[in-house]
């Protein structure tokens, strides 16, 4: 067991979040909240069909009613939107835009799903605009469309591209995702047990609070954008790119956001929409999206259907494991369309093959651990029924076939995992909850009991922060960061008080402003408080460095201080994030109800430098699971193609009396990396939730779900 | 949103004047007690009302009193104060449980009675502007589509079902409308109010286009009366009823001297199942006779190709809160 870690003088203890009265009093102004003089009010206009040609756009009714600025279509703005498309995940090379053959633009033609944008207006007031897309007349020639990813890839479905629907990468290579180790086939072979299954996963959104609204505003050749990021400085980079000007000429504002969860990482098509309506009408242009528009225009977790083959000898050991797999991406891939899991294990045999599918739904990107919860539900589904198949503890079959290496045998930072699971599973008093013969409750009230675990990458990496100290003792820390939910602002200022060695008032935190401050990497890959973190740390210390030499600032001086520090790793260590869940279900099989009883969340993300919003995290990751496992589905009409579940009401995300009390136990470790230790957190809170959960329900009813959500039909069909 | 134009009248006689007024100007009116629903509607276009005629400074139908025979609650009490209402709550716990159940909190403090009797379908098809029957079309999208949450009682040629939860509950307790319109007002029982979507599938109850639902007369509980109403959610809160379930029974020396039961969720009006009362009527509640019962309350159910749940959690649903009911003290 390692050193029992204990708070430092300011990082390690809870600390309310510095902006939190301003959130709570209404006086963060977010991006909607943004008005500037002269600013006009814009409106897409969206396909109503899954897959079309556009015709004919006729816009001159629409451009004659009063009050309309400046209405825009693929025929006049033909910006290519490159974070929105191009080829899984690595978007943000200027190369691979340039040959790629599917680009996605702001405004396409065909047009590949419900949603996808048709025109846009801007007009004097918001009622102006939105009469004026009712008056833009679109003649459209239907395309057959594809729903399913599984039919997507069959020779007779509608092809979404010329190229086939087969995801291209970013070599305009028709590839699947492939990882391979050892020899799967011969461990097949000679394996004593082997067992097949296939579980599935839906759409999922991020339903964040704020849906997304920009404003845009030009001064001669200088485009400033107030919107609503998780990376003030990609996302300027993306628009900088996409609009062909230098990164010099782009601001991006972003005060304050209401949540992001993948959704809000890179530029969005509505900054390129509001920045070409802005320039063509001559004036700022606030474009906001509705709640149904946020849910089918932007993005959430890709579908997935997961086929495995498990080899195992008969102590239990897993020899190999096979997983042929396709991701649902809608018709652009905005990310990989990957499934973490096959690295759980240790067992050196292992072949996954996954096909990102193009499908005419809603596109599929980044959502808080793009690849995990999904991955994990349907590996640690099968592992669990593989355990029960063995007779096995499933607790006990996880100790004995987890992975204490990364692949290729390369050595972890520090190895917590088997703490975190006998720290938790005594906790959680396992061996009392957990039913050996599943679904022996009388009922109709059938309790039960599952785990699931995970080891989330907790990489180190580049990133910068400046710091001052004026004359009066002030020190101000300049970070590019917006806090999309995990409380970066806070975060920072508590790291740079920690090494300054004075209270965390005493740092003015200034943030989420290109102009004013350095670059951050975005606050996606649960990486700010590692790189960004670590950038503070390496700025106060140079700031510390020129006092000792130099003296304090005195009057008017000021003292800079800025660091942009690139760490890297010794050797071939990989660095990841441990942790385990531990849940307790009640379903009552007469009624079809799930009630989550009880939740342990076990994880070693480092050092925690604030244990307030890292608890919350935490809580937060595990009811995003609850929701994703139990409810929420963007459910389509087969024969028209149309989404029926957008938004917060059809599509049943969880409610607080949804949110069961959800216990954390923080398993801190310090491993020498990051900043203080600090590990990756904010994704994994989430990523092996749907599991957990649906290994409880089998153990309470014993009967395996292998399909997401778990609903009431599906679970009054199997037992009522 | 359409622009419209906001009439505030003094009484109801006003308010049906004034819908009467912008009908013979072939301009469409809606009414808005809370307008919780109705702006929802209005934004996603769904309805374009021409007029909207704001019932919140209609004077009086905000009370809940004492009249001859039972208590009169006014169209415009909110959902949170009629499951706050002492009287309610002591002798019709069926409406105040189910006022209570409704949506959130800061719909049920805006949301009325009325409204809540009076609200739109919450099929997915009609709300997503599909043109379905109760969008002006001639299809029912749900009859051969995703139709988990539809009907299986009463269905064709829409498989809407009710939305309201205090609608149930009314037609268990025999409640009363009170309706005015152009000709001045009638009494409706509840149980006639909502008409079946073969009868007409583009409106869900009998109001004329001039016509509001003014108030509720609840008749005096008997002797030996109880009631409840049972909801089964898709989350904690916010959905409306997958199924739910509005009981009243009378008991006397234990024996069911009367029973009605309305199931809410599972048909386009609120569902009464005699064939249920009929097994309880002159006997003693026992945990089987409410299985009986239960069964007699699905016996006539025909479900969709994608709501067959909806019989078991029906049957489950009527056996459990009768027990539960008739153990009540």
């Amino acid at each position: 067991m390692a050193e029992p870690i204990t708070p430092l003088k300011t990082v390690g203890h809870p600390t309310p979040r510095i902006d939190a009265v301003d959130r709570v009093t209404g006086r963060a102004t977010y991006s909607r909240d943004v008005t500037l003089p002269g600013m006009l009010y814009a409106r897409v206009l969206r396909s109503p069909h899954p897959h079309a040609r556009i015709r004919r756009i006729d816009t001159t009714k629409a451009a004659a009613l009063s009050g309309v600025k400046a209405i825009v279509t693929h025929e006049n703005c033909t910006v290519v939107w490159g974070a929105g498309g191009i080829a899984g995940g690595r978007q943000y090379v200027d190369e691979v835009k340039a040959i790629t053959k599917q680009r996605r633009y702001a405004f396409n033609n065909p047009v590949r799903f419900v949603g996808d944008p048709v025109a846009a207006v801007a007009a004097v007031d918001r009622h102006v605009a939105e009469e004026a897309l009712q008056r833009i007349v679109v003649d459209y020639e239907m395309l057959p469309f594809v729903l399913d990813h599984e039919e997507a890839l069959t020779p007779d479905a509608p092809k979404i591209w010329p190229e086939g629907n087969l995801s291209l990468d970013v070599e305009n290579q028709a590839k699947p995702l492939a990882q391979r180790r050892g020899n799967v086939d011969e461990a097949l072979g000679r394996a004593a047990h082997v067992f097949e299954d296939r579980y599935s996963t839906q759409f999922v959104h991020n339903a964040q609070m704020e849906p997304r609204a920009c404003v845009a505003a030009w001064e001669g050749d200088k485009l400033t954008v107030y919107t609503p990021t998780g990376g003030i400085a990609n996302c300027r980079h993306d628009i900088a790119r996409d609009l062909g000007l230098p990164d010099e000429k782009v601001r991006v504002v972003c005060r304050y956001m209401g949540g992001n969860f993948g959704n809000k990482n890179q530029n969005q098509d509505s900054d390129l929409i509001a920045a070409s309506l802005a320039k063509l009408a001559g004036a700022p242009v606030k474009l906001e999206f509705s709640r149904k528009e946020d849910f089918i225009g932007m993005h959430g977790r890709w579908p997935t259907t997961q086929y495995y083959t498990v080899g195992v000898a008969d102590d239990g050991t897993v020899d190999a494991i096979r997983l042929r797999a396709v991701s649902g991406m809608g018709p652009y891939r905005k990310n990989s369309g990957g499934m973490a899991g096959l690295d759980l294990y240790g067992c050196g045999n292992a072949e996954g093959i996954i096909q990102p599918a193009y499908t005419n739904k809603t596109v599929s990107g980044n959502f808080r651990g793009p690849e995990f919860p999904q991955g994990y539900f349907g590996i640690q589904s099968m592992m669990d029924d593989v355990a029960y198949r063995m007779k096995m503890d499933p607790v006990e079959f996880v100790l004995k076939n987890m992975a204490r290496t990364a692949p290729g045998n390369a050595p972890f930072t520090n190895f917590t995992l088997e703490e975190c699971i006998r720290r938790g599973a005594e906790l959680f008093d396992w061996k009392r909850r957990w039913h050996p013969q599943p679904g022996s409750d009388p009922g109709p009230l059938k309790r039960g009991a599952g785990m699931a675990f995970m080891e989330f990458r907790s990489g180190i990496g580049q990133s910068s922060a400046v710091i001052t100290l004026n004359g009066k003792g002030q020190y101000t820390l300049f970070v590019g960061v917006t806090d999309v939910g995990g409380g970066a602002k806070t975060t920072m200022g508590l790291i740079a008080a920690e090494e300054l060695g004075v209270p965390l008032s005493k740092v003015e935190v200034v943030w989420g402003d290109t102009d004013r401050c350095p670059y951050s990497v975005g606050e996606s890959g649960s990486r700010t408080t590692i790189m960004t973190g670590y950038a503070v740390i390496e700025a106060a210390r140079d700031l510390k460095r020129q006092i000792a030499a130099n003296g304090s600032p005195a009057g008017e001086q000021v003292v800079i201080a800025s660091a942009t520090p690139n760490p890297t790793m010794e050797g071939r260590k990989v660095r990841n994030a441990f942790g385990a869940h531990f849940v307790e279900v009640e379903v009552d099989v007469e009624l079809g109800h799930v009630r989550v009883a009880k939740y342990l969340s076990v994880a070693d993300c480092g050092r925690l430098i604030n244990p307030l919003s890292a608890k919350g995290q935490m809580a937060g990751g595990a009811i995003q699971g609850i929701g994703m496992t139990l409810h929420e589905d963007l459910i389509y009409d087969q024969r028209t193609g149309q989404p029926l579940t957008a938004g917060f009401y059809y599509d049943r995300i969880p409610t607080h009396r949804d949110a069961p009390e959800i216990e954390v136990l923080f398993v801190e470790s310090d491993d020498g990396y990051g900043a203080y230790g600090a590990k990756s957190l904010g994704e994994s809170g989430k990523a092996p939730g749907p599991a957990a959960i649906a290994n409880a329900i089998f153990n309470a009813t014993g009967h395996r779900f292998k399909d997401l959500p778990i609903t009431r039909a599906k679970i009054l069909g199997a037992l009522a | 949103m359409k622009s419209f134009t906001n009439a505030n009248p003094r009484d109801v006689a006003h308010a049906v004047a004034l819908s009467a007024q912008a009908h013979g100007a072939n301009r469409s009116v809606s009414f808005a007690g809370g307008g919780s629903d109705l702006l929802a509607l209005v934004k996603d276009r769904i309805v374009a009302p021409d007029v909207i005629v704001n019932l919140k400074t209609v004077k009086g139908l905000d009370q809940v009193a004492a009249a001859p025979g039972g208590l009169t609650v006014g169209a415009l009490v909110t959902l949170d104060a009629l499951d706050r209402h002492p009287v309610v709550r002591r002798d019709h716990a069926a409406l105040a449980e189910a006022a209570g159940s409704v949506a959130t909190p800061q719909i049920r403090n805006v949301g009325t009675i009325g409204g809540n009797i009076c609200q739109r379908p919450w099929c997915w098809y009609y709300r997503n502007g599909f043109p379905c029957l109760k969008n002006g079309g001639n299809t029912c999208f749900s009859a051969n589509g995703e139709n988990q949450f539809h009907a299986i009682f009463g269905g064709g040629p829409s498989y809407i079902v009710h939305p309201s939860d205090t609608a149930p509950a009314l037609v268990a307790l025999d409640a009363t409308f009170r309706v005015v319109g152009p000709a001045g007002e009638r009494m409706v029982p509840a149980a006639e109010f909502f008409i079946l979507p073969r009868d007409d599938a583009k409106r869900e109850n009998v109001l004329a286009p001039d016509e509001i639902l003014a108030s509720v007369h609840v008749p005096a509980a008997r002797r030996g009366t109880r009631s409840t109403y049972h909801k089964i959610l898709d989350r904690e809160a916010w959905t409306h009823a997958v199924v739910s379930a509005a009981i009243v029974l009378e008991l006397e020396g234990g024996v069911c001297r009367l029973a009605r039961i309305v199931l809410g969720g599972v048909a386009p009006v609120p569902w009464r199942v005699p064939e249920a009362e009929r097994v309880l009527v002159g006997q003693r509640i026992t945990p089987e006779l409410a299985a009986q019962a239960g069964e007699a309350a699905v016996s006539g159910a025909r479900p969709l190709a994608k709501n067959g749940y909806k019989v078991p959690l029906t049957r489950n649903l009527v056996r459990r809160t009768l027990v539960e009911l008739a153990a009540r003290a």
